[in-house]
């Protein structure tokens, strides 16, 4: 268990531009963290550049105080769980839990209460004499992972994609599983995934990166409700965050020529162009009769997504995305709607300046 | 559609495929049985019955079974000593990628020449008084052996030979295997501490398992066929020190013309091979990939 602390790590591969810019981070003991973003942003990077597969180009990375930069991944004292699940084949389930611990000499007594531990802590218990290579893939997953918390000189719980390859149904039980485990063992976990659902039930902070670049660290609320560009607000919340052209006009801010917020409170000096407004599809619904400040939108369509309706609508010529509940019936053809004020987030040059009007 | 019904037209397309294979596998091989069971040979020649005395004559046959034998030996023996110096060169120049190129082709080089030019070149080599083997083992104080002319020693002569010629087939087949493996297995076990002779024997034999056996098997075909070499270096002997099967069968049928009875040995020699290399198959898989196939 370690604080990991980087400092200007960069890394370019060859002379390509960098695939991971030059930045400082430390990633407090015992949290555990989503690195999330598209594919080729640049998480993978510095995973590697974590777990000692890739030197960085640039940089110092610290476990604690201890320098690691050059050193090898076998002297890092990371864990590290793989999209494909990694398993010694000709091994059982126990050998594959204890080779670790052989590899560091442990006595026999030792490595057998310990990997019973982690076993029982895994539900594996039933399966240690079993070929491990006639598991499934979770149960394979969940030995990789053993294989990281059977020693006691873990510094950090790495994971790539872990889930990538597990059925859509075991998914939800496994993730459950690795995040009870991992806050068991209090490890500092770092969870890489492209899956905003699973970066935002797993980690206590998310690193939303984009091409090459942190672009905003927070917990899973802080990054639904101020998102500090828009690229995270598309990127974050399903669907993603409405985001319009928006002008200041007599009325205040305004929306193809009709005004969202009249007489809100706009911070001062802001710029004639470059504006736009963002809000969440949660946070937009249909207006109640007594409500005040509503706009006129023209139903474009309705997609059923199960527990909630989708209902895209066109106010003017912008487009705009509400979520319904399904006891709400879907209006028509024309319709009034509301936007949550206190939701409504101003971004100029795509830059977040102000959440709530 | 109804599949289950004969249709002439079924039968039209099966034709071309089936009458070739009739014609080039199955002709010989019928042909050979059919003139097993008679007593063709120089002097009476000519299909005739004889039913099976060549049979019977073939299991008191002393020199076949103890060609038989020695080909095993041989044929096992080279095929190891291939896969092990194979292995070991792959290895070798695995992670090495600035020579590899002009390694792979060095490699090749005993596996590109005929094997029965190759066989004139070591015989000229082992030469006892002529040959540079013994002139260069003179130089530290060793020799001089009698390669080819001492039972004892000819046999390892032909075996060298052997191996000589076919470890670049397992190197190239092991180092294909080498490269195809993938990275994560590697970046796991020196995660989990484990040191390079941990990581060979768990990551990366059991990996390579299925080209092992792939490669192990091929060769053991190959190496159970042995005859130009025994033929160039040795003719057999001294005696029948070096006589394998195949050498056998080829003095019997083509020197002695007694065409009835080779093919006797012959399909016998096929029947033993067959059974053999299942058994063998099958070992070699619980050896490597354990119980899981």
């Amino acid at each position: 268990m370690a604080r990991i602390t980087l400092e200007r790590v960069g890394h370019r591969y060859g002379h390509a531009p960098y695939a991971l810019e030059p930045f400082d981070m430390v990633l407090e003991d015992g949290r555990s963290y989503a690195l999330l973003g598209p594919s080729g942003c640049g998480k993978t990077t510095m995973l590697n550049i974590i777990s000692g597969v890739v030197r960085p180009s640039e940089g110092r990375i610290l476990l604690d105080d201890r320098d690691v930069t050059v050193v090898p991944i076998s002297g890092r004292n990371v864990a590290q769980v793989f999209q494909f699940p990694v398993i010694y084949q000709s091994k059982s389930v126990y050998e594959n839990l204890a080779f670790p611990l052989r590899c560091r000499r442990w006595p026999i007594a030792r490595i057998k209460a310990r990997v019973a531990e982690i076993a029982d802590l895994l539900d594996l218990s039933g399966r240690l004499g079993k070929p491990a290579w006639q598991l499934t893939v979770d149960e394979k997953q969940l030995i990789s992972l053993g294989r990281g918390l059977v020693r006691d000189d873990v510094a950090a719980l790495l994971m790539d994609e872990p889930l990538t390859v597990i059925d859509p149904q075991m998914k939800f039980q496994l993730r459950r599983k690795l995040k009870a485990v991992s806050q068991k063992a209090r490890h500092t976990v770092i969870y890489v995934t492209h899956d905003q659902n699973e970066a935002m039930t797993f980690a206590d902070e998310i690193l939303v990166m984009s091409a090459g670049k942190v672009v905003q660290r927070g917990t899973p609320q802080e990054l639904f409700e101020r998102p500090r560009t828009t690229y995270v607000g598309y990127f974050i919340g399903s669907p993603s965050m409405n985001v319009f052209d928006a002008e200041i006009g007599a009325g205040g801010v305004m929306i193809g020529g009709t005004p969202i917020a009249p007489g809100g409170a706009l911070p001062s000096g802001l710029p004639t162009s470059g504006l736009r407004v963002g809000i969440r599809p949660e946070y937009a619904s249909l207006a109640q009769p007594e409500d005040s400040d509503t706009l006129a939108a023209t139903v474009v369509g309705v997609q059923d997504h199960g527990s909630v309706r989708i209902v895209e609508v066109a106010i003017g010529t912008a487009r705009a995305r509400l979520k319904l509940g399904r006891d709400i019936a879907p209006p028509s053809a024309q319709a009034r709607i509301r936007l949550r004020r206190d939701k409504l987030c101003l971004f100029v040059d795509d830059h977040l300046i102000a959440a709530g009007i | 559609m109804n599949g289950s019904g004969f249709r002439a037209y079924k039968l039209a397309f099966l034709l071309p495929g089936l009458l070739i294979l009739l014609a080039i596998i199955l002709f010989p091989l019928i042909f050979t049985i059919r003139v097993s069971f008679s007593s063709w040979d120089a002097i009476t020649p000519g299909l005739n019955n004889a039913g099976g005395i060549n049979y019977a004559k073939l299991f008191g046959d002393v020199r076949y079974w103890q060609s038989l034998g020695r080909l095993s030996l041989m044929a096992v023996g080279t095929v190891l000593l291939q896969y092990l110096l194979g292995l070991g060169l792959a290895l070798l120049v695995w992670r090495e990628v600035k020579l590899r190129r002009f390694f792979r082709v060095l490699f090749l080089v005993p596996m590109m020449t005929t094997p029965v030019v190759m066989s004139v070149v070591w015989r000229t080599i082992f030469h006892e008084s002529l040959g540079p083997a013994n002139d260069l083992l003179g130089m530290v104080g060793l020799g001089p052996f009698q390669w080819l002319t001492s039972a004892s020693t000819a046999i390892v002569s032909v075996m060298i030979v052997e191996v000589w010629q076919w470890t670049p087939f397992m190197f190239l087949l092991l180092l294909a295997g080498l490269l195809s493996l993938p990275r994560e297995p590697y970046l796991a076990a020196a995660i989990d501490g484990a040191g390079p002779i941990r990581t060979f024997f768990n990551v990366t034999l059991p990996l390579l398992a299925p080209v092992s056996i792939g490669a192990l098997i091929i060769r053991l075909i190959e190496a159970s066929k042995i005859m130009e070499t025994v033929y160039v270096l040795t003719s057999g002997g001294p005696g029948t020190a070096t006589e394998t099967t195949g050498y056998y069968i080829y003095i019997r049928g083509l020197r002695d013309f007694e065409i009835g009875y080779a093919s006797a040995l012959s399909i016998t020699y096929l029947v033993i091979m067959i059974v053999a290399l299942t058994i063998i198959a099958k070992l070699l898989v619980k050896v490597f990939i354990g119980e899981r196939t």
